[in-house]
């Protein structure tokens, strides 16, 4: 018996493809269920999320029949999703790239956003989801515990998930270096965009608690408002509250500033001296970036925002190769186990 | 103990505070990226070698070793080295050390110079005890001071990167400005409060006859110092000093004390009495 992988992925596969191979959560112990039954598989876990769809599975060692199980397997698979037979699009290891490319996904090695950590909450879930309903064994159970606890050295071990890499996340990661917590902050979003909006939430998410949103569409603010759970503000009296905002994101498709040093130096009388963050995200500028020699006040543009998620992205990227050597003595250790587990297994059959 | 005298000691502590601002130099220019074990313990063997000479000083002379400049300097060093050697447990304030050692190094060495170490001979007859503790607070007002001079310079190099180095911003370990200025604050008042009982205690200190005690410059600059920090507590007060402008005045602050001391520690009939006509 070995560890085959069959799937497809964000790196094989166009999202147009990879939607028809999706399985929801519902659906993966029935279709386990359904190839265990056909006699292809003896364990399966069904990983399913928006950038891949892999089944991990136990199938008969010698090659013949572990042949027949995965050309079996991948004709389900495509009668399923009735895509026709594709070719390098739809993938399968055995051992030990197998395993190998399951310590690799679990550690986000494998993900879009390298060492992004949400995919290994989404492997303990399939995981659990499969073995909750008993389409788990000895296998693939030590082949997932193993491959939680690799991600968690390779996360104490290595740079491979430190440092912001989006430039909403980048835009917080700044704001904690400024402010003591983020919590009760007062965040105004000045505009719209997909950008800014994704850079409340994220500040939203890590405790800043009262938003405030002014747009030239008065519409507009108070739909975003409502999406943030905020309150919305007419576009010329914004500065009404300026002195009880903590966090500024500016992302208007004005061709002048908004803000600039004479008009910010008049409203920072009005406020405490307390420490004002600007995040400039539109493109041409909406804060004048002389501001940024006032006192208390910090400026950071697109620019500067993607310069700090590039250099942690590139941080990462040279801890892969330490990861790799990490993943391939682990599946090394692993697959040496599983030998000496199945010689037992073999030779207690056989007495 | 050992054969080492307490002074061999003591030099033994600078040596490795040395050693540690040798290093530090290496992690500035870094950006403070890593906390770094190799800062802390150069300078826990430096804060143990600067015990060990504190005790044995101590021991020899029967009372606690604030009495002439080289000890007063050295207790200093010590308050300072005891308060980082606690929280740099926590790794992510070891980095304080890159900070704290050219400072200790330098109050190190200059206290080694030799007229700063005058002998336990023939002394006016204070009151001994309460000399003590008007020298331990005072001693330890201003390494509360001294600390709020590191806090100072971590707040304007953390402004600093925020504003026009933004990579070694986002890369480096220094704690957020906010909290950097609420540490200010704290030591300033600490500080300001050990130095007034200080003083406090020093009218308990028997004074030799005919000393004019408003006549001796150590006294006139202890006043001149517990003003200048009380302004910068009342500007603070009144909002008119936070921040870098907070920053900067406590680092010009502990600029004048450490430029300062020596001279008028040497200046003070009542802290250095000549010595008796033999």
């Amino acid at each position: 018996m070995g560890i085959i992988v069959i799937g497809l992925s964000h790196r094989t596969a166009p999202v147009e493809l990879r939607e028809r191979f999706a399985v929801p959560e519902a659906e993966g112990p029935r279709l386990l269920e359904a190839l265990r039954a056909a006699g292809w598989i003896q364990e399966g876990v069904v990983l399913s999320t928006c950038n891949r769809m892999e089944l991990y599975a136990v199938v008969s060692n010698t090659s013949a029949s572990s042949a027949d199980a995965i050309k079996a397997l991948k004709s389900f698979l495509e009668q399923r999703a009735g895509s026709g037979p594709l070719g390098e699009e739809l993938y399968h290891l055995g051992e030990p790239e197998s395993v190998r490319h399951l310590f690799k996904v679990a550690c986000g090695l494998d993900s879009m956003l390298l060492g992004e950590t949400e995919i290994l909450g989404q492997l303990k879930a399939a995981y659990e989801l499969a073995k909750d309903h008993q389409h788990t064994g000895a296998l693939l159970n030590k082949a997932f515990q193993r491959a939680f606890n690799v991600a968690k050295q390779v996360r104490t071990e290595t740079n491979i998930q430190r440092g912001s890499v989006s430039v909403a996340s980048a835009a917080v990661e700044m704001a904690e270096r400024i402010f003591n917590t983020l919590e009760g902050k007062h965040v105004m979003v000045i505009g719209a965009g997909d950008t800014g909006e994704k850079t409340a939430r994220a500040l939203k998410s890590r405790g800043a608690s009262r938003l405030t949103v002014t747009n030239r569409s008065v519409e507009r603010a108070q739909a975003l408002a409502i999406e943030l759970g905020g309150d919305a503000v007419p576009f010329d009296q914004w500065e009404r509250v300026f002195a009880g905002i903590d966090i500024v994101i500016s992302s208007t498709a004005a061709r002048d500033y908004i803000l600039d040093y004479s008009r910010l130096k008049a409203l920072l009388k009005q406020r405490k001296a307390e420490p004002l963050l600007l995040i400039d995200i539109a493109v041409p500028r909406d804060i004048d970036p002389t501001v940024n020699t006032l006192d208390d006040v910090f400026l950071y543009n697109i620019d500067d925002l993607q310069a700090i998620a590039d250099d942690h992205l590139r941080q990462r990227a040279e801890e892969v190769a330490r990861c790799e050597r990490i993943i391939q003595d682990r599946a090394a250790q692993l697959l040496d186990e599983q030998r000496r587990y199945l010689a037992r297994a073999q030779a207690a059959q056989n007495s | 103990m050992s054969a080492l005298t307490d002074r061999q000691w003591f030099i033994g502590a600078v040596v490795l505070y040395g050693l540690s601002s040798l290093y530090s130099i290496f992690l500035w220019r870094r950006g403070f990226r890593h906390h770094n074990r190799v800062t802390y313990l150069l300078l826990l063997a430096g804060f143990l070698l600067n015990t060990g000479s504190m005790l044995k000083r101590g021991l020899a002379t029967g009372r606690c070793p604030t009495h002439n400049l080289y000890e007063a300097a050295s207790f200093m060093i010590w308050t300072v080295m005891a308060v980082y050697v606690v929280v740099g447990l926590w790794g992510r304030l070891r980095f304080l050390g890159a900070f704290a050692s050219p400072l200790v190094f330098a109050f190190g060495a200059f206290a080694l110079m030799p007229a700063l170490d005058q002998s336990h001979g023939p002394q006016p007859d204070f009151s001994i005890h309460w000399a003590s503790l008007h020298a331990a607070l005072i001693l330890l007002s201003y390494g509360g001071f001294a600390l709020s001079f590191v806090a100072a310079l971590m707040y304007l190099t953390q402004v600093h990167n925020l504003k026009f180095d933004k990579l070694r911003a986002a890369l480096s370990l220094l704690p957020p400005v906010q909290r950097l200025e609420v540490t200010m604050g704290v030591l300033l008042l600490s500080g300001f409060a050990l130095l007034t009982l200080g003083l406090g205690v020093a009218s308990k200190i028997e004074r030799p006859a005919g000393v004019n005690l408003f006549g001796d410059t150590k006294v006139v600059w202890s006043m001149v110092v517990w003003l200048m920090y009380l302004g910068l507590i009342l500007l603070r007060w009144v909002g008119r000093c936070h921040g870098r402008r907070l920053a900067v005045g406590l680092i010009g602050a502990f600029a004048f004390v450490l430029l300062t001391f020596w001279g008028t520690n040497l200046l003070s009939t009542l802290h250095n009495p000549p010595a008796p006509p033999a």
